[in-house]
């Protein structure tokens, strides 16, 4: 014969408060009134009786201690993924504020176009261009080296332009 | 170049859900505004909850460590665009959740048995440094806890993502449910039907005491 369990645990509501009476998480209100139900209910007690003993075993289960060094090594993944991040990401200006550089940043990138876009028209030599540009800003040295990098090659596609400028007034 | 963050420790309690969930949101609300403190801040109060979550779900501590290093870093990752629409420990553990079902499911052959092995090893050198008064005492014990990490690793993960927030970090229902991205009712039943297995295995144990 099949054995039928009390409706306490057959029903998903009761048993969840079945459970929290057995792991005494109940108000003294509402434990009271499981009290009168399990000293009445062979079934939940026995049911409320096992599942102490189990998390009276599982509360055993004690964890080891975590690293020491558990923090360090935390920080230091976040710095060298802070460190890695493109120079370009920081550009956008719609990005939030993180840090009180961040800011600055895209103004900064666009005064350094703005001068990229200015020293080009006087065609400075590359060693001119950098130091008039270094001048202009104080930036980190290896993101202005960063951009410097990726505004030559801007620059060489602008005097490609300008030759076939140069031409075009060469027709007319 | 880039933020410098410092973990110091710091002394902070996991207090009581609500105000806990308030003030964790509060703070990772810092955390976006670029404030590294706050950060410090809630990995100090989330540190051991989450690592010892994933160690009883992997049943291995460095694997633990490493998945909950992962935790952080996408929360600090998700840092700009955090909105608390949910309780940030709800967030928090369906990321460890989601990384710790993802080891298991990558790992399944090839690590339970190593991983059992390696806490028998573990239990016994815990089991050395506690004050247990004689051999005997300490090898009963040793034997209740492997059957219980037994007991807790042969639960379909789901259910066992569930007893273990229920157990040991005493999430509410709707926030294991929220979690493990069920409703609560399906929840209760995984829950139940989980501990009755549980019940069923360890009933032993307490019939030897």
């Amino acid at each position: 014969m099949n054995h039928v369990h009390c409706p306490m645990q057959t029903s998903e509501e009761a048993a969840a408060i079945l459970l929290d009476y057995a792991d005494r998480r109940l108000d003294a209100a509402t434990a009271a009134q499981l009290d009168r139900h399990v000293a009445q209910c062979d079934d939940c007690r026995r049911m409320v009786a096992s599942q102490r003993a189990v998390a009276e075993a599982l509360d055993e289960w004690r964890p080891a201690d975590i690293a020491a060094d558990f923090d360090a090594r935390l920080a230091q993944r976040i710095a060298a993924e802070q460190n890695a991040r493109p120079w370009w990401k920081s550009l956008n200006p719609f990005a939030p504020s993180a840090a009180w550089w961040k800011p600055a940043m895209p103004l900064a990138a666009a005064c350094m176009l703005l001068v990229a876009i200015g020293l080009w028209k006087t065609g400075p030599s590359a060693q001119e261009f950098e130091k008039k540009a270094a001048v202009y800003l104080n930036q980190d040295p290896q993101q202005l080296e960063d951009t410097l990098s990726d505004l030559e090659m801007l620059r060489q596609l602008g005097v490609a332009e300008e030759g076939a400028s140069a031409s075009s007034r060469q027709a007319l | 170049m880039g933020a410098s963050i410092a973990l110091q420790p710091v002394s902070s309690p996991y207090t009581a859900p609500a105000a806990q969930s308030d003030r964790d949101a509060g703070l990772m609300l810092r955390v976006r505004s670029g404030d590294s403190a706050a950060f410090t801040l809630l990995v100090d109060r989330h540190r051991n909850p989450v690592v010892h979550f994933l160690y009883r779900m992997v049943q291995n501590q460095a694997v633990a460590e490493e998945l909950a290093q992962e935790v952080f870093l996408r929360v600090y990752r998700s840092r700009e665009t955090y909105e608390p629409t949910a309780k940030f420990t709800t967030w928090l553990f369906r990321i460890a959740t989601h990384l710790a079902l993802n080891w298991i499911r990558d790992n399944r052959k090839e690590r339970r048995q190593e991983s059992l092995d390696m806490e028998v090893i573990e239990g016994a050198e815990r089991q050395v440094a506690d004050r247990a008064p004689n051999v005997e005492q300490s090898m009963v014990r040793q034997s209740r806890l492997g059957e219980v990490r037994r007991a807790i690793g042969m639960l379909p993960e789901k259910q066992r993502a569930a007893v273990l927030m229920h157990k040991y970090q005493e999430l509410e229902y709707a926030q294991i449910a929220a979690v493990l991205e069920c409703s609560e009712s399906a929840l209760k039943s995984l829950l139940f039907r989980a501990y009755e297995t549980l019940r069923a295995r360890l009933a032993h144990l307490d019939e030897g005491r």
